[in-house]
């Protein structure tokens, strides 16, 4: 038997072939995943282990109470004891940057950094800062720079090194500097001792690290005292559970692309079976069993999915092995291995699987061989017949998949914009919800695609003659054509909802500033409540220095006490409130004695004629005295923000002596909001200003989002590129199956041109009808998941992504195109002389 | 309609051959399945081309019919030397001017009969001749079958609906391969009727491959090949005169004693 199984698959090559690339992609993807999950844990473990120097202790886990702290520095064993816990200084040189600094250590046993260019600090009024920053904020040793800790005071620091990290322990947090202890307390940061909750001990001579951790562990409960080793070990199993999240996720996406091979494969076995109607019946007639029928189509594919398994292995190992290479010339700023490691998991996990799914998705083709009745090689070899449609207890299930995957999904979706607080919880039973309902719609895939490709076929078949044979030769094996447009259907699916989540993300991630910030930047003074004053020569000259900004509105502003409430309120001149405000915002209702009242402000329910008083300032800080009352008209608007609007005139009245406490800034079109406001930031005279931008938050977001989008859509690609060969499969396999009807049509007046096109059509008929279901799919699941995401915050908007839709079924109709390619050269070379052949 | 009957008069030939050589393979594996045939096929006549295996008879019609290359020598199908032609200019010759009739019917299974028999004209995206389209029907008693698809028609109803699309576009000449090696003996008595009512009532010209006697004598004349040449031409034939020409066929082809 196994003879004639192999035989039978040398005589198949050709058809098994894109079988074998598909199971060959998948299994390739697997390895590379894991693989690079691997590398991911082991740049993570070499970082930590950086992170704890050449320390023989390491007591972490917790806070330290200070008489612990005072029993480790008197423990004879120990020489020298550092906590761990690097602060951020806000570095000024013309730009701003956050840096992590270390304290110098006390003893180099201890410190991870070394100095590779000047000196290390010694006195608390200098520094030694990263290559990284040194060269963002152009500095070099010898200049002097402020640095403060992010709230607090500014002082002058003079850089006196630049810092080396040759273990790259802290690179993931784009470098580390060093200051002096003494600068740590200057600068009026905390104290790490006293927030640190790791410790790095170094040993006193001739104590062994096991040594000193036994001496250690007796005297501190608030932590675990561990060797170095230990702890690095512990820190990873700990960390590796992020880590392991990641590397699930990318599964999942492998998962789906092998899930995708599994319906190419199943699609294969399925014809040859067909095709081997004639054979297998001849050999059931000279005394074959079911058994060993079932068991030669079984041990076929567990073959096909080993070998090709392999090669994917083989594949991916080379990938990953390449792109770390790359990394590697790249000079990527984290300690990479040169070569990756290869772990059993790693072969074996790609091997069992593919070799597990090929079997699987066998299983259905290897019943239907033993179906094959012995009486089938007696008579003559028909096309194989048309399949009926699958049974009614799979459509039950499907329906009953649909309806409650849809039902769970629907209530997640509503229960987000009702119960605040359980996301996480939501988010869960969306998803569960989300996936039951496509297993649904997948497994029902057989009653309905037929059914669209169908129509979609007809309205195509008016625009000729191939169109026409092209529509009747998709529906004329609904179970395969059905499995190949489902098969690209699921990554399409994938795809559109991910693009669709990103939009509806990025649309409410905008509409949520838009609530926020009335216009594109705002600059105010930092501490108090945005009434005091600011310096407006200086910020004017600032701001007309810097390209990009478009309008500059002086704002005076003051706190109003009305009978419902307090409000901030600003002051302008109307013209010039109207040209800053985003947007087309209502400034229409603005006129002398009216206020208008932002959205935020609706609980105050100020309408009609009210009354307020603005609140003045003490002498002491304090507040003072209300001013006059003033009875003005309060106008309901959409306006963003929180501050209500009056003209010049009427803030006269309300508070007469209020400073200009507000800068309106709108930014050009094409500007890069991000620029502008590093523009601004730097040409600002002093630190005590804050700048605010909604534009630039904007487009980070989006920045951050399109990224996410651009990973996701990455790792989907696979699945739609095995989707697309099953769709060149199918092709080819109703190729070798119409060989005597191709013939007969050229025989009849078929030009290969036509024969071709009718391939095309196919093609982009299976293929474009998926894009087209999965499109309307993945948007419908897009909206879904945005809902039970983003209900909880706002009101969700549901955004099209149309430039993508188009884009999904743009690509797939060419795909199919290209997919009926090699199809079509293979039929048009038939010879019409074929049609004549009786067998 | 027309019932007049045709005979094969002075008309120029609907088909012809004039030293046309077909070689398979090359050097001492090179097999002549044609050698060298001069024959001419009356237009308005039903003719059978008959031989034993490997006489070459199949071969002859596929290079008639435009199916296939000739080696050298020429084939002509009325004015147009097919032999000539290039691979579109043949697609266009087969889809206008040739109908073919199959052994195996070759039906499009995804088409009703009616669809099937349509096709020619819809590639060629000529306009339907309804009354011609209506009178084929009736002929080949179709009437009740147009909408059946071909899963649903027997083999002697399959191979009618392939006569009518081999009719439908009025071609100068249709080549029948073994059209009733399908079917049994009473459907193939109807098909071969109807073939020879369509020469006859119609006016069509028909060339039949075959190497059944009795499906011979239905047709006006019988070509007998062998060995790529022709060996023998029966006017008029009735199965006797067949089987005795086959019977000559074999003495001078086979003189070894088996």
């Amino acid at each position: 038997m196994l003879r004639l199984t192999l035989a039978q698959m040398r005589r198949s090559l050709g058809r098994l072939s894109a079988a074998a690339v598909a199971i060959a992609i998948g299994a390739a993807f697997l390895a590379a995943t894991l693989i690079a999950g691997g590398v991911i844990t082991r740049t993570g473990y070499d970082a930590v282990t950086a992170q704890y120097a050449r320390a023989d202790v390491v007591v972490s886990g917790g806070v330290l109470t200070p008489a612990e702290r005072r029993a480790i520095h008197d423990q004879p064993t120990v020489a020298f004891a550092d906590p761990l816990a690097p602060p951020s200084l806000e570095i000024r040189h013309g730009r701003t940057r956050l840096q992590m600094v270390l304290p110098v250590p006390s003893d180099p046993r201890l410190g991870t950094l070394t100095v590779a260019h000047g000196t290390a600090p010694r006195t608390p009024n200098e520094i030694a800062l990263p290559p990284a920053t040194a060269s963002a904020l152009g500095i070099d040793v010898g200049d002097t720079v402020e640095a403060r800790e992010p709230s607090g005071q500014l002082a002058d620091l003079v850089v006196v090194g630049i810092t080396d990290d040759p273990r790259h322990a802290w690179s993931q947090f784009g470098g580390a500097g060093l200051v002096t202890p003494g600068a740590v307390q200057q600068l009026g940061l905390d104290d790490p001792a006293e927030v640190a909750d790791t410790y790095l001990v170094a040993a006193a001579a001739g104590v062994t690290p096991t040594e000193l951790r036994d001496s250690l562990s007796p005297l501190i409960d608030s932590a675990t005292v561990m060797t170095r080793d230990e702890a690095a070990s512990a820190k990873i199993s700990e960390m590796s559970n992020g880590d392991d999240f990641l590397l699930a996720s990318v599964l999942g996406f492998a998962a789906v692309a092998l899930l995708v091979a599994a319906l190419v494969i199943a699609n294969t076995f399925q014809v040859l079976v067909a095709q081997r109607a004639h054979t297998l019946a001849l050999l059931r007639c000279v005394g074959a069993t079911k058994g060993q029928l079932r068991r030669s189509v079984l041990l076929e594919a567990a073959i096909l999915g080993f070998g090709s398994a392999l090669v994917g292995l083989v594949a991916g190992t080379v990938l990953a092995q390449t792109a770390l290479a790359a990394l590697n010339r790249a000079e990527v700023d984290a300690p990479l291995p040169s070569m990756v490691q290869i772990t059993p998991a790693v072969v074996l996990v790609p091997l069992l699987v593919g070799t597990l799914v090929t079997v699987l998705s066998a299983l259905v083709p290897a019943r239907e061989a033993t179906r094959v009745a012995p009486v089938a090689a007696l008579r003559p070899v028909d096309a194989p017949a048309v399949r009926a449609l699958a049974g009614r207890v799979r459509l039950a299930i499907s329906l009953l998949f649909v309806a409650g995957g849809a039902g769970l999904l629907v209530l997640a979706a509503l229960m987000a914009n009702r119960v605040p607080g359980s996301a996480n919880y939501l988010l869960g039973v969306g998803m569960l919800g989300g996936a039951v309902s496509f297993l649904g719609v997948l497994l029902g895939a057989v009653f309905w695609v037929p059914r669209i490709v169908a129509l979609v076929g007809r309205a195509l078949a008016s625009t000729g003659t191939s169109a026409k044979l092209a529509a009747a030769n998709t529906v004329r094996n609904p179970r395969r054509t059905a499995a190949t447009s489902t098969a690209l259907l699921i990554g399409v699916t994938l795809v559109v909802m991910m693009s669709t989540g990103a939009a509806s993300a990025r649309t409410t991630m905008s509409r949520e500033l838009d609530d926020h910030y009335p216009v594109d930047l705002l600059v105010d003074q930092a501490f108090g409540d945005g009434t005091q004053a600011i310096d407006v020569t200086g910020v004017r000259q600032a701001l007309g220095r810097v390209d990009g900004v478009r309008k500059v509105v002086f704002l005076r502003e003051v706190v109003v006490n009305s009978d419902n409430g307090s409000l901030p309120l600003v002051g302008g001149d109307r013209e010039d409130i109207a040209a800053v405000l985003r947007g087309d915002a209502p400034v229409a209702g603005l006129a002398d004695d009216t206020i208008l009242v932002p959205a935020s402000a609706k609980d105050l329910h100020l309408t009609g004629d009210v009354k307020v008083r603005a609140e003045t300032r003490a002498a002491d800080g304090g507040t003072g005295p209300d001013g006059p009352s003033v009875e003005v008209h309060a106008v309901g608007s959409d306006l963003g923000g929180y501050q209500a609007i009056v003209t010049n005139a009427t803030f006269d009245r309300i508070a007469p002596d209020a400073p200009v406490s507000s800068v309106w800034v709108s930014l050009d079109p094409d500007a890069d909001p991000g620029e502008v406001l590093q523009d601004v930031r730097s040409a600002l005279p002093d630190g005590t200003l804050e700048v605010v931008s909604a534009a630039a938050q904007r487009v980070s977001d989006a920045r951050f989002v399109d990224t996410m989008l651009g990973i996701v859509i990455g790792l989907l690609a696979v699945a739609v590129v095995i989707a697309l060969i099953g769709v060149a499969n199918t092709l080819s396999l109703s190729v070798l199956e119409r060989r005597r009807e191709s013939a007969t049509l050229r025989a009849i007046g078929l030009s290969r041109r036509q024969l071709r096109w009718m391939l095309a059509v196919e093609g982009m008929l299976i293929a474009g009808v998926g894009a087209l279901l999965g499109a309307g799919l993945g948007l419908l699941y897009g909206w879904a998941g945005s809902a039970v995401i983003f209900g909880s915050l706002e009101e969700v908007v549901l955004s099209v992504p149309w430039r993508d839709l188009l884009l999904v079924m743009l690509v797939a109709l060419v795909a199919g195109l290209l997919a009926s390619v090699l199809p079509g050269r293979t039929a048009a070379r038939t010879s019409p002389v074929a049609a004549l052949a009786v067998d | 309609m027309d019932t007049t009957v045709y005979r094969p008069v002075d008309l120029p030939p609907a088909s012809s051959a004039r030293a046309l050589t077909k070689v398979y393979g090359r050097g001492a594996a090179a097999v002549h399945a044609l050698d060298g045939v001069d024959v001419d096929f009356a237009a308005g006549a039903f003719t059978a081309i008959m031989g034993p295996s490997g006489s070459g008879k199949s071969t002859l019609m596929h290079v008639l019919a435009g199916l296939d290359q000739a080696t050298s020598g020429t084939a002509r199908l009325g004015d147009t030397e097919i032999t000539a032609l290039g691979d579109d200019a043949l697609t266009r010759l087969r889809r206008d001017r040739v109908g073919f009739v199959f052994q195996s019917f070759n039906l499009l299974p995804m088409f009703t009969a009616e669809q099937n028999i349509l096709l020619p004209l819809e590639l060629a995206g000529a306009p339907v001749d309804r009354e011609w389209f209506d009178t084929l029907v009736e002929t080949l008693g179709l009437g009740q079958r147009l909408t059946h698809r071909p899963s649903e028609l027997s083999g002697g109803q399959q191979q009618r609906v392939a006569i009518a699309r081999a009719l439908i576009a009025r071609p100068d000449v249709v080549f029948a391969d073994e059209p009733t090696g399908n079917l049994d003996s009473r459907s193939g008595a109807e098909v071969l009727s109807f073939l020879r009512r369509s020469v006859r009532e119609l006016g069509r010209t028909i060339i039949m491959v075959t190497h059944d006697p009795t499906a011979a004598a239905y047709a006006d004349r019988v070509v007998m090949l062998a060995d790529g040449r022709i060996a023998g031409d029966i006017d008029d034939p009735t199965p006797e005169s067949v089987l005795m020409g086959l019977d000559a066929l074999r003495a001078l082809d086979q003189p070894v004693v088996r």
